[in-house]
């Protein structure tokens, strides 16, 4: 590929002075899974904003550690009214889609509708719809969003940071071609164009000559692939087909030891083990069971073997560090577990379990976590040691989320790797796990909690949030609300021509804006 | 190959006996985990220790432990399998054979449809519905697996049907029932027993690729193919932990074959076209 | 053989019909996918509109005779999981799927044939030794493992082929020699063990005898007996080879209709399953027919007896 691309260099001749702004080259990214593999937002596109970003604009852009960034989206400025319930943004002028098309408040009116509508399958959309009133555009370059409620969220909501609602679609070209021409061949203002797609291999995008977000790109070329055999996609970036792919934490110090650059996205999931409700009849139900199960598990031993030291133990339930910094959580040393499988037997016996209690483990791999089996038969193996007799049942994800969902096992353990993420997508994160009238997917049914998770909903004071956002930390980690295990940090390998790549701290984002940019 | 096949048969009644008395050969537990001593070397390499001598798994456990218990699920595996299917699929040949007209019609219809259906896919669907376990391995291989017997039982009995003796017990009023069992069994049964010797191993493969797709049988169990699967990860670094299972397939695969190809020189030579 | 064929076109169809049926069951049995497709924060009626969007809501059995009824039509309905039409995923993917299939068995076939007629004539040397060496190693071993070896050594290490999609010729090589491996095995067997016996036979020793060349005894008479069974069971090594493909195109990231599968059950993305599914089975019956057809071609004696299967 390279020596190809050499020879048509100097087939071409001296090239013209500004022929070297040009974007050339390919940018090849090999990911094991792609969560969904469609091209409109609305369906589902959360899961894959790592090329749906290039493609289009959000309302609200964000630095790669996650913050909001006037800069970096087609909102220069925002802000509320005094009662929060009226936000006005400006936006950026002359911002073009790919068609030549201006885009203008209208489109950001229509797109936002287009979001919360029935048929969109987005992170929030739900949340929006709840909190919508009305959207107004007094001018081309100026929408107001006008909420039921005094509220916070909106920005951060339509930002980066968080889900797909904030991207910007083209009014007039969905409209002209109708939604499942648009599905299939999309349109946006983003710095890439997109060239062609087939499922289950590859989207390939092309740059936009020149963009207000990343001036010209770098590669003429960008290309996703999905390769979901591990020796594959390491092949693959041995031979220089590919520059970027994610690698298991088993697999990257032999691609060190090759000499390939390896980027670490840290504290990129928390791994969270829960109990499915309701406790009433099971042992569960006792706080000093719930302490003895997370004292008997060993989470530096499994950080360093199963995840290759690439894991920190957790303490706090629910507890995404990058939510922690935003609400000023402080983690303490005595919010750790220690591992005491002395002292878990003991608390069971107090309980009235002195010969342990079955209890069973769903097994199952996840897109980042192809250590989940392993884990839940490691998990297994502690609780065994303190007279537990657990069951493991291999599932796959989906087929455990129904057993959760449907509340038909009582008892028995599912775990996620929870994708970190600031205070408001923690928030939204606690009100899905931890608030009990959203159920089915409760995972804590307590009520001192709803309350907190409730009133934060009314607040418009950031202090008095993250006061709330505290306590209910507090709460979770004394009442020992699931079993928090590690931190993940997930390693990116990439070619030897890469010479530098920050995958950035945004959830299920890679950055890979700033590989695209112009050095 | 007239030679008796000593070899096989002794690298057979090795991996059965193993199987059958692994509580008392094997050194360790084959499920206990000691995360710290995960991917151990064999003992003959630096770092590896003869507590474990052929090296430990992902999870620290005993690899040789595991493949001397694994020879009992693989080879239940195998083995039950092809005696489910080859038990439906002689039922189904012969009765197709004998009831040449519609029901036979029928008969070979349903096989023709399961034998478009492809495994694999099937045994994916059963583990995404029901859960992958050992019990629904042998089921979605067997459930297809003894549509290829009742073919091949159907094209013997369709020119068993042609021979006297058929002919003339059915002339004495012999009912059909009895003329399957007493007199189109027997000549089939060569047949069949060579089917089956020569399919274990396939199935023992496909079980194998099942679990590495995720619908093989589920650990901790330690099936000899989901260990393969499982170790495919660091076939560079950690060899062993697909390499010893993977002999063991090697060997008890080639066995069988080895095995059942003598077989069919000796009960049956016309078999050579099968 | 006019008869004969549309017999057992007839009875192909009745097949087809069979597994549609059995297919449209096991799909459905799968799960609701709609709890993968829908966010986690999704509510009740956003399921009920999902549900109703997508068609899921109607009686079973309307909805199985709307799935035939389409099917015949060349619709197989909207994905799930892609929202789009099933029979453009199906267009994107079956050629590639064919083409492997296509190469890899051209492949077996360029490789088992020599080795195995060799093998034949050259009983008991060496070069028999090695084949059924070679045969033995390939029913013996799990495809992945094959593959993930290849791809270790050959593309990782030696650099030698690539591995990963289906960009350029060299990409069909390794992945080509992974899905026919197993088949080379089979096939070389059949064909040693079908040509000693031919080479046995009473008309070789007469012609022997009779004086003509060796190789115009072997390669004309005993190969044209020898392919019989080898035809015979071409149908069911292309079947193999289709329930292999899900597999090697797994390991190799091979944009075809295996991996569509997979991907599918995975999600429980049941139009897909169906459809998927249901081609990959009228493919096989397709290439049985032909098969057969090919049979009753070289051995007459099917066409005269109506009761063969």
């Amino acid at each position: 590929m390279k020596t190809a691309a050499l020879l048509a260099l100097c087939l071409l001749g001296p090239s013209p002075v500004w022929a070297d702004a040009r974007p050339s080259g390919e940018l090849t990214v090999a990911l094991s899974s792609f969560a969904t593999e469609v091209l409109d937002p609305v369906l589902g596109g959360h899961g894959v904003k790592f090329y749906l970003a290039l493609i289009f604009d959000y309302l609200i852009g964000v630095t790669p550690d996650g913050q909001l960034s006037p800069d970096l989206g087609i909102a220069t400025a925002w802000e509320p009214s005094a009662d929060h319930k009226r936000w006005t943004f400006t936006l950026r002028r002359g911002v073009r889609f790919h068609n030549g098309d201006e885009l203008t408040s209208s489109d950001v009116k229509w797109s936002l509708l287009r979001a919360i509508s029935k048929r969109s399958t987005t992170g929030y959309a739900g949340v929006l719809r709840a909190l919508l009133q009305d959207i107004e555009t007094p001018a081309p370059d100026r929408v107001v969003i006008v909420t039921k409620e005094p509220t916070l969220v909106i920005p951060p909501y339509l930002s980066r940071a968080l889900s797909s609602e904030g991207m910007i679609l083209p009014r007039k070209y969905v409209e002209a071609v109708g939604d499942d021409m648009f599905a299939q061949k999309p349109i946006g203002s983003g710095p890439y164009r997109f060239v062609e797609q087939v499922t289950g291999s590859h989207v390939k995008l092309e740059a936009v000559e020149r963009h207000w977000r990343l001036g010209t790109p770098k590669y003429r070329i960008v290309t996703f692939r999905v390769v979901p055999e591990e020796a594959t996609r390491m092949a693959m970036v041995r031979r220089g087909d590919v520059d970027v792919a994610d690698v298991s934490r088993d697999r990257v110090r032999e691609m060190e030891r090759a000499g390939f650059p390896v980027y670490y996205r840290n504290n990129d999931a928390l791994l969270h083990l829960w109990w499915i409700l309701p406790w009433d009849r099971v042992p569960v139900r006792d706080k000093r069971v719930r302490e003895a199960l997370n004292l008997a598990i060993d989470r530096r031993e499994i950080a360093a073997t199963i995840f290759g030291g690439k894991a920190e133990p957790a303490g706090v339930p629910f507890g995404l560090t990058w939510g922690f910094r935003d609400v000023r959580w402080r983690n303490a040393e005595t919010d750790q577990y220690p591992f005491d499988p002395a002292r878990a037997r003991k608390l069971l016996a107090e309980a009235g379990y002195p010969r342990g209690f079955p209890i069973s483990i769903f097994a199952y791999q996840l897109p980042a976590l192809p250590e989940g089996k392993e884990m839940a038969e490691a998990v297994s193996g502690y609780w065994q040691k303190i007279g537990v007799q657990p069951k493991l049942i291999p599932v796959d994800y989906p087929a455990f989320r129904k057993q959760w969902v449907d509340r038909a096992a009582p008892g028995a353990v599912g775990y996620y790797n929870l994708p970190n993420r600031d205070w408001i997508g923690t928030y939204t994160l606690l009100e899905k796990f931890a608030h009990t009238p959203s159920k089915p997917t409760d995972t804590v049914a307590d009520p001192e909690i709803d309350g907190m998770l409730e009133a934060i909903l009314r607040e418009t004071d950031r202090e008095k949030i993250n006061v709330f956002m505290r306590r209910i930390f507090a709460r979770l980690r004394s009442e020992h609300y699931g079993v928090p295990l590690v931190y993940l940090h997930t390693p990116y390998v990439t070619s030897k021509r890469i010479a530098h790549w920050n995958p950035g701290s945004v959830m299920l984002d890679l950055n890979i804006d700033e590989l695209a940019a112009q050095r | 190959m007239k030679r008796p096949p000593v070899v096989s048969a002794a690298i057979i009644l090795g991996f059965v006996l193993l199987a059958l008395l692994a509580d008392v050969v094997s050194p360790g537990d084959p499920y206990e985990q000691t995360l710290r001593a995960r991917f151990t070397p064999p003992a003959w390499e630096a770092h590896g220790s003869w507590t474990h001598p052929l090296g430990t798994d992902r999870l620290g456990r005993d690899l040789l432990s595991r493949i001397i218990f694994g020879a009992r699920v693989s080879l239940a595996a195998g083995v039950v399998t092809v005696l489910l299917a080859g038990f439906i699929g002689a039922g189904v040949g012969l009765v197709a054979g004998y009831h040449r007209g519609r029901v036979g019609a029928i008969l070979m219809r349903v096989t023709d449809a399961t034998l478009a259906f492809p495994i694999i896919l099937l045994a994916l669907i059963l583990a995404v519905t029901v859960g992958p376990s050992f019990t629904n391995v042998v089921i979605a291989i067997a459930v297809i697996l003894w549509a290829r017997y009742a073919r091949v039982i159907h094209g013997e009995v369709l020119a068993l049907m042609e021979r006297e003796f058929i002919a003339q017990a059915r002339v004495i009023g012999c009912s059909a029932g009895r003329i399957i069992v007493v007199h189109l069994l027997p000549n089939t049964l060569n047949t069949l027993i060579v089917l089956l010797t020569l399919q274990v191993g396939y199935v023992i493969i496909v079980e194998a690729s099942l679990s590495f797709l995720g619908a093989g049988i589920p650990p901790p169990a330690p099936a000899w193919g989901s260990m393969v699967a499982e170790g495919r990860d660091v076939i560079t670094t950690a060899w062993w932990v697909s390499f010893f299972p993977g002999l063991a397939i090697l060997l008890v695969v080639l066995a069988f074959n080895l095995f059942g190809d003598w077989l069919r020189d000796v009960l049956d030579p016309k078999l050579r076209q099968q | 053989m006019a008869r004969f064929l549309l017999t057992r076109l007839i009875q192909s169809v009745a097949t087809l019909v069979l597994l549609s049926l059995v297919i449209f069951v096991l799909a459905r049995a799968t799960g609701d996918p709609l709890t993968l497709i829908l966010p986690m924060v999704a509510t009740e009626e956003d399921f009920a509109n999902a549900r109703r969007y997508l068609g899921l809501d109607q009686p079973l059995h309307v909805q199985y005779l709307m799935f035939v009824g389409k099917a015949a039509a060349g619709d197989f309905g909207t994905s799930i999981r892609a929202r789009r039409p099933v029979i453009e995923l199906l267009r994107q993917r079956l050629p590639s799927s064919l083409a492997l299939g296509a190469f890899s068995m051209a492949v077996s076939l360029l490789i088992a044939f020599p080795l195995g007629v060799l093998a034949a004539v050259r009983k008991g040397t060496a070069l028999d030794t090695g084949a059924k060496i070679v045969a033995a190693l390939g029913q013996a071993l799990p495809t992945f493992w094959v593959g993930i070896v290849l791809i270790e050594i050959v593309a990782g290490r030696l650099q030698w082929l690539p591995a990963g999609g289906n960009d350029s010729p060299a990409h069909y090589i390794l992945p080509g020699f992974t899905l026919g491996w197993f088949v080379i095995a089979g096939l070389m067997r059949l064909l040693r063990s079908s040509m000693l016996e031919v080479l046995d036979s009473d008309y070789v020793k007469t012609a022997r005898a009779k004086g003509a060349g060796e190789p115009a005894v072997v390669w004309r008479h005993a190969l044209k007996n020898a392919l019989i069974p080898v035809v015979t069971f071409a149908g069911v090594y292309f079947a193999i080879l289709v329930t292999t493909a899900i597999v090697v195109e797994t390991v190799f990231a091979w944009p075809g209709m295996g991996r569509l599968a997979y991907e599918a059950i995975t999600a429980r993305d049941f139009p897909v399953i169906q459809a998927v599914v249901l081609v990959t089975a009228v493919i096989v019956v397709a290439v049985n027919l032909v098969v057969d057809s090919l049979y009753a071609c070289i051995d007459p004696r099917i066409r005269i007896d109506p009761r063969r299967p």
